[in-house]
């Protein structure tokens, strides 16, 4: 193993910001898969992750000097890619899509749910019910359904794991606001996943 | 916040309860309700798995080809 290979993250961002460029291909290539899916995430496209990919470790290369340790590296490459995700989003014309709401969970006249518990309980098993391309197919287009604000909260939150905190900081909003727009967003998915699955809501 | 809360209040209080960060009176209220509601429990089934459904079915792997062209671009441009 290379001393580099043994440093952290904070260590081998200093060492690339001074100038190492082995340090710096270290932090490529440890974070390049995390940076990527969360690109394809956002975008639902292999090109606009492509893009995204690119411009964050270039403003990541370029804000090295930026970078003084006061949080985890990998909090503030999630930040620049944040910011490259929402640069690029400005640029593209969005393609129109039919909201999902049609899915959202049905109450009858007293407040209690119309479906039945089996029916109720089917998103739970989407993934045995269709194969695993077909819901990819349809993951995809669930996520390109979602507004904006609701994806990216959901795609932080639920698909990257990150901690309420983290999002609220790296959205600008606070933990309230993530949890809302994290709820809505598994609201309509869930009922989404259900429709796949066979059962209207 | 009563012990009669209905499947709907349950559900827009069901993110906020399973990150912990509801009173007491409302998280009572909510667990007294799930005692009771069999349409809640499956609902809140399928509500926990839908992230991890989601997660797995939109894990997309870096292409290598991608990785490579990743690493050019950052040698021309740096």
């Amino acid at each position: 193993m290379t001393p580099a290979a043994a440093a952290n993250d904070e260590k081998l961002a200093a060492l690339a910001a001074a100038g190492d460029a082995a340090a710096f291909e270290m932090l490529v290539s440890r974070h390049q898969a995390r940076v990527y899916r969360l690109a394809w995430r956002l975008t639902q496209s292999e090109a606009d992750a492509q893009d995204i990919l690119q411009e964050t470790f270039l403003a990541a290369y370029r804000g090295l000097q930026l970078f003084r340790g006061a949080s985890r590296f990998s909090t503030w490459l999630y930040r620049v890619a944040m910011n490259a995700a929402l640069m690029h989003r400005r640029q593209q014309s969005r393609r129109k899509t039919e909201p999902l709401d049609a899915y959202l969970p049905r109450f009858d006249e007293n407040g209690q749910h119309a479906a039945e518990p089996a029916d109720l309980r089917t998103a739970s098993r989407a993934d045995e019910i269709l194969d695993q391309k077909q819901l990819a197919e349809r993951a995809r287009e669930g996520l390109e359904r979602l507004p904006d604000m609701y994806r990216d909260a959901f795609v932080l939150r639920d698909l990257q794991e990150l901690s309420t905190d983290d999002v609220a900081e790296l959205l600008g909003i606070d933990r309230a606001a993530v949890r809302q727009r994290v709820h809505r967003a598994r609201l309509m998915l869930r009922g989404f996943l259900s429709h796949l699955a066979g059962v209207t809501p | 916040m009563t012990a009669q809360l209905v499947c709907r209040d349950g559900v827009e209080l069901l993110m906020d309860y399973l990150e912990g960060v509801l009173s007491e009176t409302e998280r009572e209220a909510i667990e007294a309700h799930l005692t009771r509601c069999p349409r809640c429990v499956a609902f809140v089934e399928s509500y926990q798995q839908t992230p991890r459904i989601l997660r797995a079915a939109t894990a997309a792997e870096l292409p290598e080809h991608l990785a490579a062209s990743l690493r050019q671009f950052l040698a021309e441009e740096r």
